[in-house]
């Protein structure tokens, strides 16, 4: 039967883009902290110089992410609500991300200042403190869409898992670049071993996010009619499809297994920052092609 | 209370029009009841009398004066069929007011909730940070940004008018009488009857929130947007084939494609 809709009231996407930055960012640090850990927590030796660079970089993000988040609220001056313990809704991702966001900022200072002084053994301790912090802090996003059941491009088992894993990633190609950097301008090159392993890294996350991708698309093709449109529109959107996918996940990892370019440092640092770009596409398309699908 | 909140049945006006002047006494009563008792308000929304005449739209918005290009409740207009054989349908939309809400699921400061008393999902306008994880969160889309509040806004069932014993503003509003508002564990309203004697159908049921506004013969078509072709292509533009509302930017721009 022929069927049109004359009139309907949608309402507008309450979002800016300062939620998908707000991801990146909080994944950026999360990434690069747990980046970090690997030699004061995880004991390899081999990342010790990037642990200090890195511990500073997630921490400057981590400035960065709720600057975005508040500038997104309608009511800005009201951001300490979240932090009111009455207010406190134990059902709610967001009020644990709340709080979440307030603690880890301190939790990674305190954790910078003994790197600083070089006092190993209490990095070890509060890192291992951190570490799950650094972990919740960015897998709660990935729960504030997956315990949304409204919109099947978002309501997913994979959510927390991917953001996760894309965390590390883009993590760890904003750690290449600034190891790239640094190379060029310390008295002792960096080990050539230290880009091997940051590359097998890659390839490695890289491989598991097309996983994720791939259990993704499957389960919606054969979803509710909601995540069956959710796909198909996804496979539409030129931004998910030639942005994330191509440009932001196959080509770098082309770039990082094909024998002529791995190691090649010029073709290492354009596959980073692929990857870097292709992972904020990758929150903008998961919260606005959930925005997009129509629910009345 | 029941009385009360009878629609205008039977002798229409008798009372001044009001139709809750002769509950006054009965209501002071049952005082001490209802204190005991929780009520469970919800509406039944029949679509065989509604005429399309968006009187309840029209009156939410002057009730609750919701800011022009913005709409607490609304009714949604489809067509079925081709010329000769053509019918227009009309799907009443508000806020569903579900025992289960998603929206009170997320919001992170609880600045809306679904009252204990009776089972109305409210906002607190002045705890609300205007995050916007409860529009996202409503699957009904029953929910959008007050511009002048600059919190979240939606369809509270008039709770200030329900509080004093009268009817929500659309329910009065309803030259038809489509509109049924009561409570449902009162077996003598109106509303229960004809939950009771009514084959009723909810919006999006397999979500499991359990909404508390009920349609009778409100068909698939109506309640939803998804149409099926063999062609991947079509079907996408499909799905986008709407009619763009006039203030909305996201609709200005779905509506080009």
């Amino acid at each position: 039967m022929d069927t049109s809709v004359l009139y309907n009231v949608p309402h507008e996407i309450p979002w800016k883009v300062y939620i998908p930055l707000y991801f990146y960012f909080t994944g950026l640090s999360a990434g690069s902290f747990i980046l970090s850990t690997l030699s004061t927590v995880f004991g390899v030796k081999r990342f010790k110089p990037l642990a200090l660079p890195a511990a500073i970089i997630s921490f400057l993000l981590l400035l960065l992410a709720p600057v975005c988040l508040i500038l997104d609220l309608r009511q800005p001056f009201r951001f300490w609500h979240t932090l009111v313990p009455q207010y406190f809704n134990s059902t709610s991702a967001l009020s644990y991300g709340s709080w979440l966001l307030t603690i880890y900022p301190i939790a990674n200072l305190v954790y910078i200042y003994y790197i600083f002084v070089n006092n190993d053994r209490i990095t070890r301790i509060l890192g291992m403190f951190t570490v799950p912090l650094a972990i919740f802090v960015h897998a709660y996003t990935g729960f504030a869409f997956a315990l949304v059941r409204a919109r099947a491009w978002w309501h997913s088992a994979l959510m927390p898992g991917y953001f996760l894993t894309s965390a590390l990633l883009s993590g760890i190609a904003l750690l290449v670049v600034v190891a790239l950097i640094m190379d060029r301008h310390r008295k002792e090159p960096l080990e050539a071993a230290l880009f091997r392993d940051l590359r097998l890294m890659m390839v490695g996350i890289l491989l598991m996010d097309l996983f994720w991708n791939g259990s993704f698309w499957l389960t919606l093709l054969v979803s509710t009619a909601d995540g069956y449109v959710s796909i198909l529109y996804a496979f539409h959107e030129k931004l998910y499809v030639w942005g994330e996918l191509v440009s932001g996940m196959l080509v770098p990892l082309v770039i990082l297994v094909l024998p002529k370019t791995r190691d090649d440092r010029v073709w290492l640092c354009v596959a980073s920052l692929l990857i870097i770009g292709g992972v904020f596409l990758m929150r903008y398309s998961v919260v606005f092609i959930g925005f997009e699908i129509p629910l009345s | 209370m029941s009385k009360i909140l009878k629609p205008q049945s039977g002798a229409l006006l008798a009372d001044g029009g009001l139709g809750f002047s002769s509950g006054k006494p009965d209501s002071a009563a049952t005082n001490a009841a209802q204190a005991v008792r929780p009520k469970r308000w919800a509406m039944l929304v029949d679509q065989r009398r509604c005429i399309g005449c968006h009187s309840c739209a029209i009156a939410c918005k002057s009730e609750n004066n919701v800011p022009l290009g913005f709409w607490r409740s609304w009714v949604k207009g489809i067509q079925k069929g081709a010329f000769p054989d053509v019918g227009n349908f009309f799907l009443r939309r508000l806020c569903n007011h579900c025992d289960v809400p998603p929206c009170c699921q997320v919001c992170p400061v609880q600045a809306t909730v679904r009252r204990d008393e009776d089972g109305v999902v409210v906002m607190y306008y002045g705890k609300c940070i205007g995050c916007g994880m409860c529009i996202g969160a409503c699957p009904y889309d029953a929910r959008f940004f007050n511009p002048i509040r600059n919190t979240a806004d939606k369809c509270d069932f008039c709770a200030e008018r329900i509080d004093k014993g009268l009817q929500p503003a659309c329910v009065d509003a309803c030259p038809s009488r489509a509109l049924v508002f009561g409570d449902m564990d009162d077996p003598k309203s109106e509303l229960f009857q004809g939950l009771a004697s009514l084959p009723t159908t909810v919006i999006k049921p397999e979500l499991g929130t359990h909404p508390k506004v009920f349609y009778v013969a409100a068909e698939r078509s109506l309640k939803g947007r998804i149409s099926y072709s063999e062609d991947f292509n079509e079907q996408i533009l499909d799905y986008h084939k709407h009619i763009p509302s006039p203030d909305a930017s996201y609709w200005k721009k779905g509506g080009k494609e």
